[in-house]
C-alpha cells in the first residue's frame, strides 16, 4: 500500500466568550485572554481556593437547559434556540455532548464532505473528554443516595448522557457515520490522543475521512476536584492569572471548551479540491514509565520528540507547547524543548496563557491554534510570561541532571509576549496528562 | 378520576416532551401508541411514566411498569389500578 498521508479539512469548536471559530481567532491573534473570574465559583466563598476560569454558559452557547419536575436542578434536557440539533439527539446529550455534536456539524461543514460522504463506512467518529465529574451524575447520585428517590425519577438517559465516550456516540448517532466510533482518554493528553488516533486509522487504511476532537463541558464538579488538589492559579486578576514559564506562576486555569478537527485521507481531499488547512506529519505519543502519575518527565518527553521526529524531516518553525502554568511542568518542558531543538530557529507558542487549561479538549482547541497559525502565519503568544527565572531549577542542579544547565531566562527570547507575523511551514504541538502520557503532532502547510 | 380527565393529563405530559410532534397531540385516544404513533423513543417511556406518578400522585409497581406497553389505555389503566390501590 502506497503512503497514506493526512490533511486536514475542516474545524470547529466551543470557546469561551466566542461565538464561532472567526471571532475565536479574532481575539487570540489580537492577544486578548478568555479567561474570567467564574460566578459559580465565586458563589461557594472560602470553600473555593480559585476562581477564575475560561467557562461557557448555557446561554452563551445558545442552548436553554429544560429542568426535570421530577428532581431539583437536573437539566432533562435542553432546547438548542438555533436550530442546530435535533430534539432526539439533545436529548441523549449532556452539554459536552451537544457542544461537540455542534462543532462536528461544523468542522465537516468546512470539509465540505456530501451525506454520502459523513455516512460511508470509511468515515469514523474519534472524540473524547476528561470527564472528571458533571451535573449529570452528580445529581443521580445525590438523589439516590442521599435522598433516597426511586431511579426513575433520573429518567432513562443517565447512562447515554455520562458514559465514558457520550461525545463520540451522541456525534456518531448525530451524523450517522458507518466507520469506527469510540473515544480515547488519555486525561489532559485527550483532546491530542483522539486527533492522533484518527490519523492513525487513515494513515493505516483503517478509514478514510473522521471527525476526532475533545471535550470539555462546563463542570463546576471537575474544577472542584482540581481546585482540591491545590493546583489551581489564584492571586491575580483573571487576565492575567494563566502565566506559563512565568517566574511567578501558581498553577492552571481550569477551562472548559470543545475542539473538534475533520481529517480526510490527503489525496482524497486532493480529488475533490477541499481546501487543506494542514497536513499532518506525525504522531507520537508514549508514557513515562518512571511511576509517577503527576510529576512531569524529561527523559519520558525527550523519547516523545525522538518518537516524532525519527525518521522524518520535521522542523518545526513554531513549538505548540502544553505550558500548563504550573511551577513543574513549565519547566521540564521548556528545557526539554531546547534541549531537542536547540536554543533558536523556532518560537514556543502557549495558547493556555489565553484561554487556560480545557483538559480533555486542551489538545484539540490547541490542535486548532496551530492550525490557525499555519493560517494567518502568526505565532501565537506566551501572554504573561513576563519574567523567567534567571536562577537554575532545582532537579537542574541534581547530579544526574543531563539536560540544559542555563536557567530558563536563559531561553527568554523563544518565548514572545504578544503575537507577531513569521513565515510558519510546521507546528509542532504537544500535550501531556495525569498518569505520564505524552502526545506530540507536527501538522505542516500543504505544499503541493 | 374519568379516562378522559387522565387522557387530558397524559397530554400535558407529553407536551414536555420535546421529542414528541406537538401537532399529534390533539388526536390522542386511548388506541393512540406512544411509540408507534407518536414517535416517543423508548428511553422516554419511563420519564412519561415517572411523570404520571407526580401528575397524579400515585407510585405503581415495578411489575407492572415492566409490562407496560405503550397504548394509552394501558397508562391510564396503570394509573386507575395504582389510584384504586392507594
Amino acid at each position: 500500500m502506497h503512503e497514506r498521508k493526512v490533511a486536514v479539512v475542516g474545524m470547529g469548536g466551543v470557546f469561551p466568550t466566542c461565538k464561532n471559530l472567526d471571532e475565536f481567532s479574532q481575539k487570540i491573534f489580537a492577544d486578548q485572554s478568555l479567561i474570567r473570574e467564574w460566578d459559580l465559583a465565586l458563589a461557594h466563598g472560602k470553600k473555593m481556593r480559585s476562581s477564575v476560569s475560561g467557562f461557557v454558559t448555557d446561554d452563551e452557547m445558545d442552548l436553554e437547559p429544560i429542568y426535570s419536575t421530577l428532581i431539583d436542578n437536573y437539566p432533562e434536557t435542553y432546547i438548542d434556540k438555533l436550530d442546530r440539533i435535533p430534539a432526539e439527539n439533545l436529548a441523549t446529550g449532556d452539554v459536552g455532548s451537544i457542544w461537540a455534536m455542534i462543532a462536528s456539524l461544523d468542522a465537516i461543514k468546512m470539509a465540505g464532505w456530501s451525506d454520502t460522504e459523513t455516512r460511508s463506512e470509511e468515515t469514523g467518529v474519534v472524540v473524547g473528554s476528561g470527564g472528571a465529574g458533571n451535573l449529570i451524575l452528580k445529581t443521580a447520585w445525590h438523589n439516590f443516595f442521599e435522598l433516597n428517590k426511586k431511579t426513575r425519577l433520573v429518567g432513562g438517559h443517565t447512562i447515554d448522557r455520562t458514559m465514558t465516550y457520550r461525545e463520540a456516540a451522541n456525534v456518531s448517532c448525530l451524523i450517522k457515520n458507518r466507520g469506527v466510533c469510540e473515544s480515547i482518554g488519555s486525561a489532559c493528553a485527550t483532546g491530542l490522543g483522539n486527533i492522533g488516533h484518527a490519523y492513525r486509522l487513515i494513515k493505516f487504511g483503517v478509514q478514510d475521512r473522521a471527525i476526532a476532537g475533545g471535550v470539555e463541558g462546563t463542570s463546576l464538579e471537575t474544577f472542584i476536584g482540581f481546585d482540591g488538589m491545590q493546583v489551581l492559579s489564584r492571586g491575580f486578576t483573571a487576565a492575567e492569572s494563566s502565566r506559563p514559564f512565568d517566574v511567578d506562576r501558581k498553577g492552571f486555569v481550569c477551562s472548559f471548551g470543545c475542539g473538534i478537527v475533520a481529517l480526510e485521507e490527503y489525496s482524497l481531499a486532493k480529488a475533490r479540491g477541499a481546501n487543506i488547512l494542514g497536513v499532518i506529519d506525525n504522531y507520537h505519543n508514549n508514557c513515562d514509565g518512571d511511576g509517577d502519575m503527576f510529576y512531569p518527565s524529561f527523559a519520558g518527553q525527550k523519547r516523545l520528540w525522538n518518537g516524532l521526529l525519527k525518521n522524518t524531516d520535521i522542523k518545526p518553525d513554531v513549538v505548540k507547547v502544553h505550558g500548563t502554568s504550573t511551577p513543574a511542568g513549565d519547566a521540564v518542558e521548556l528545557l526539554s524543548v531546547v534541549d531537542m531543538l536547540g536554543d533558536s530557529g523556532y518560537h514556543i507558542s502557549a495558547p493556555k496563557s489565553q484561554f487556560g487549561h480545557m483538559l480533555g479538549a486542551a489538545g484539540a482547541v490547541e490542535f486548532i491554534t496551530a492550525l490557525l497559525m499555519l493560517k494567518e502565519q502568526k505565532v501565537l503568544p506566551c501572554l504573561n510570561s513576563v519574567k523567567l527565572n534567571e536562577e537554575l531549577e532545582e532537579f537542574q542542579t541534581e547530579e544526574d541532571w543531563n539536560g540544559p544547565k542555563k536557567p530558563m531566562g536563559a531561553y527568554r527570547d523563544l518565548l514572545p509576549q504578544n503575537t507577531f507575523a513569521k513565515s510558519i511551514n510546521t507546528v509542532a504541538c504537544l500535550n501531556y496528562g495525569f498518569g505520564g502520557t505524552n502526545s506530540a503532532i507536527a501538522v505542516s502547510k500543504d505544499v503541493s | 378520576m374519568e379516562r378522559q380527565e387522565i387522557i387530558a393529563g397524559l397530554v400535558e405530559i407529553l407536551g414536555t416532551v420535546r421529542t414528541i410532534n406537538k401537532e399529534k397531540l390533539a388526536d390522542i385516544t386511548e388506541d393512540t401508541d406512544l411509540i408507534k404513533d407518536l414517535n416517543t423513543p423508548s428511553t422516554e417511556m419511563i420519564n412519561i411514566v415517572a411523570k404520571a406518578e407526580q401528575k397524579f400522585d400515585v407510585e405503581f409497581d415495578d411489575d407492572d411498569i415492566d409490562e407496560l406497553d405503550a397504548k394509552v389505555k394501558s397508562v391510564v389503566d396503570l394509573i386507575l389500578k395504582a389510584k384504586e390501590r392507594n
